[in-house]
């Protein structure tokens, strides 16, 4: 327990897991050098374009899914809110309407889904295991409700320009889905590091007591986690809607576990209080250079899932023995009355 | 009364929670510029006045003045705060992911706009971390600082928030000599400079370096408030004690047997030093002792539920190895422990499944196949041993009361051949006559030639019951009273002796 930390540059890395973000960015150039060697391909600009574009949805949920595992839950019902977004966004557009408006109502219903999220966790005091569970699947049925069970036709010509800015279309040089990726991830990586919601955040995972005690309002600051994670997964189901060009009821399937993936990749704890979007970033990364890597080694998708599915159970399992080590022996509640 | 005189004046206090009348017209005042030190056994009411005073509870009844402002409504821990009141809990209460300046602005981060402003926190965690002169930085992160560091970082908290009123309860329990000494120079300074402090331990030998009055509260009521220096060690701890014991409690004589328990040199982790006791047949050995003396653990180890570091025991002078508790039950000795319902039953389960979970060895043939007529046979003589009253043995345990659920956790250890029965707290929460139930059964184990070892906080039934007596303190064995000598008195001077940490202090 008093393991004190002198070192200046040792007492940084310690700091919301500076240092465990280090050691996987470490891990993902040697990855990423090793798939090269293997096929050179691998290396040019085209495929790197291509790697980015990939990895972006992935980043997207991954940040909503580390906002919340920091405040000590867990959202599983992101996989199911990209579906939702995708099929009404879909069935909007190929029922007449303004492309954009589609967007704005879309990610109005997605937030909505966060906000209940948040409340069943933080005021009702569900288990977020269960709720998100919950959730999970009253999000698949609105999906498969939007257009009566069916996935939707083509959205057509008049939706070119919301497909291009989602999906197809290029600014600088990448494209827009990158930039997309970018915008949200500085934004909020910003109000988790700057801003007193972001502060409360980590300090609700840390010890949801102090935090209390201390004045910071749980629910809101809960319930504000909950709905980053569904605006993102939202903007995820835009994106497969721009990509595919129709609404499909299964979008998204599973998504939620690759963010959980990305997440503690990337050094975020799954016991709460603990993370860097920038591991998030690395996480997603990692996830990425690994899929795009295997396939160009010829590994059918099984072993690509094999292989992530082990690298994630490593992670959780470094995270849990490193904190069961350090942080808390197990506190015996000694009532002095 | 003179509104500058007193920080903080309550009155009339009335607290009651299910079942239990933890507070019962208390008054209670503080001075500035004063360490008010507030003592009383485990259960006398110490933090729940003070968890009122800075709003964690709510009142029931009664006035508080802060500053001579009376309080109307109930104060929340906000609330309380911004009166200037800060209560440095026992079990710290740090986000040990954050760092020493996030946890310092906790609930009150500085902004700029809509920004946090880290820079201008920096600066007034270490202002106030310099007006200590605390060696802290604050960039640094809690969760890798020492103990006594965390504390620091607590009062820092404190004074940043402008407290005036500063509540430690039990501040140095985890601390060593150098730290404490720190503390107490940290408390001197606050008190100089006109905070008032309530100081609540169980470390009577400390209170001479800072204490200046003393509030002595027993079973949720007021005693006595007086200047330390005109009350005496021995007069403080018959306050704490001073109760008549109007009980009456039955006991059985019975001569002593040969010896069935020995422990040598028992260690195990922070809370059991070095204990060494023996145990006779048809014995009750009574174990006393504050909350936190090593008591459930010393019985976890022994029982093997926790890990033990060194130390020998033997069973009718047999030495035995026990790693787990399958050990100790094939070795004849069982554990009722502390929380029944957590520990003692499987309350979703049928009394009959209950009694045979342990038995199951018995019951089964060797394939594993339960034999219904021996658990049967074994379930009907438990419950007719011990008089359990049920209409069947297939209700939920759950569904019995607390003085029957007991007995179906005896009953299960009993059903086989145990030798060494201990009891931990097993009257915590029941009636009275389920509690002379108790009594009476571990007096029918002891005729029968079983010891008993009866773990207990309340000193009238560890007195009324027990043919000897051991007190712990801070995890070693204290003293040893036979039941012919033992008084409230005398068990409570053993119970606060802690190692003197400070004897190299004026």
């Amino acid at each position: 327990m008093s393991r004190e930390i002198a070192n200046p540059f040792k007492r940084m890395m310690a700091i919301r897991g500076i240092g465990q973000v280090l050691t996987v960015t470490i891990g993902l150039i040697v990855l990423y050098v090793v798939f090269g060697f293997m096929n050179p391909v691998f290396f040019s600009s085209r495929n790197i374009s291509n790697l980015l574009r990939q990895i972006a949805p992935i980043l997207l949920i991954g940040i909503g899914q580390s906002y919340v595992l920091i405040t000590g839950n867990i959202d599983l019902s992101i996989g199911s809110v990209v579906g939702m977004s995708c099929m009404i966004s879909a069935t909007m557009m190929t029922k007449g309407a303004n492309p954009w408006v589609a967007v704005v109502v879309t990610l109005i219903c997605c937030l909505g889904l966060g906000l209940a999220n948040g409340l069943l966790v933080s005021l009702a005091k569900l288990p977020p295991f269960i709720a998100t569970l919950g959730t999970m699947t009253i999000a698949r049925g609105i999906a498969q409700i939007a257009n009566n069970n069916y996935n939707t036709d083509s959205i057509g010509e008049a939706a070119q320009g919301f497909r291009d800015f989602f999906y197809y279309g290029k600014s600088f040089g990448l494209y827009n889905t990158i930039w997309i990726a970018a915008a949200l991830w500085l934004l909020f990586n910003f109000i988790l590091m700057r801003t007193r919601s972001g502060r409360h955040i980590y300090a609700i995972g840390s010890n949801v007591e102090a935090a209390r005690l201390s004045g910071v309002n749980v629910i809101s600051a809960t319930t504000k986690a909950y709905m980053v994670s569904a605006f993102v997964s939202g903007v995820v189901g835009l994106i497969t809607t721009a990509t595919s060009g129709m609404g499909a009821m299964d979008a998204g399937n599973g998504y939620e576990l690759n963010a959980v993936a990305a997440s503690v990749i990337g050094g975020v704890s799954t016991l709460g209080g603990q993370g860097l979007l920038f591991g998030t970033v690395i996480g997603a990364s990692i996830w990425g250079v690994l899929q795009n890597g295997l396939q160009f080694a010829g590994a059918p998708v099984a072993i690509r899932n094999i292989v992530i599915g082990i690298i994630v159970v490593v992670s959780v399992l470094l995270d849990v023995i490193v904190r069961s080590g350090k942080v808390s022996r197990k506190k015996r509640i000694v009532s002095a009355t | 009364m003179n509104e500058r005189e007193y920080s903080v004046e309550m009155h009339n206090i009335t607290k009651v929670f299910p079942g239990v009348h933890a507070l019962d017209d208390v008054s209670f005042t503080l001075r500035p510029g004063e360490v008010m030190a507030l003592l009383g056994e485990n259960g006398a009411g110490k933090s729940t006045l003070m968890k009122i005073l800075s709003g964690v509870y709510t009142r029931d009844s009664g006035e508080i003045h802060i500053f001579g402002k009376p309080i109307e409504g109930d104060l929340t821990p906000r609330k309380a705060q911004a009166l200037g009141v800060s209560m440095i809990h026992q079990e710290l209460n740090m986000c040990a992911h954050l760092t020493v300046a996030e946890n310092i602005f906790l609930g009150s981060e500085l902004v700029k706009g809509n920004l946090l402003n880290d820079k201008e926190m920096h600066r007034q965690a270490k202002e106030v971390l310099d007006s200590l002169q605390i060696d802290i930085q604050p960039e640094q992160v809690v969760g890798s600082l020492a103990v006594s560091k965390q504390q620091m970082v607590e009062i820092a908290k404190a004074l940043q928030a402008k407290s005036r009123i500063l509540i430690m309860d039990e501040p140095t329990s985890a601390l060593t000599s150098v730290e404490i000494t720190q503390l107490f120079t940290l408390i001197k300074k606050l008190r100089d400079t006109g905070c008032s402090i309530v100081y609540i331990s169980h470390r009577l030998e400390e209170l001479q370096y800072i204490v200046d009055r003393v509030t002595i509260m027993r079973d949720g009521k007021f005693i006595i408030e007086q200047p330390f220096k005109e009350l005496p060690l021995n007069k403080i701890i018959s306050f704490m004690v001073g109760r008549e014991i109007k009980e009456k409690f039955p006991r059985v004589p019975v001569n002593k047997g040969k010896l069935a328990l020995s422990i040598r040199n028992l260690q195990a982790g922070r809370m059991v030093k070095d204990v060494s006791l023996d145990l006779y047949q048809g014995e009750i050995l009574g174990i006393a002792g504050l909350m936190g003396a090593g008591r459930t653990e010393m019985t976890r180890a022994l029982f093997g539920v926790d890990h033990k570091d060194s130390g020998e025991v033997e069973i009718e002078g047999v030495p035995v190895k026990i790693t787990c508790p399958e050990d100790a039950i094939a070795a004849g000795l069982v554990l009722v422990p502390e929380d029944r319902k957590r520990d003692g039953l499987c309350v979703k389960l049928s009394v009959r499944e209950n009694i045979a979970l342990p038995n199951l060895d018995i019951i089964c043939n060797k394939a594993g196949v339960i034999n219904r007529s021996i658990e049967r046979t074994m379930v009907k003589k438990a419950i007719s041993d011990l008089k359990v009253k049920l209409p069947t043995s297939e209700v939920n345990a759950s569904s019995l009361s607390g003085g029957n659920q007991q007995k179906v956790v005896v009953g299960k250890w009993l059903a086989r051949d145990s030798k060494v029965v201990i009891f931990d707290e097993p009257t915590r929460g029941i009636d009275v006559a389920a509690k002379v139930e108790i009594y009476n059964l571990m007096n029918e184990l002891k005729q029968n030639g079983i010891s008993v070892m009866f773990v207990s906080s309340e000193m009238p039934e560890i007195l009324g019951v027990s043919d000897r007596i051991l007190v712990m303190c801070d995890g070693r064995v204290t003293g040893e009273l036979d039941r012919s000598v033992a008084t409230q008195e005398n068990i409570m001077e053993y119970a606060t002796q802690f190692e003197n940490k400070l004897n190299d202090q004026n």
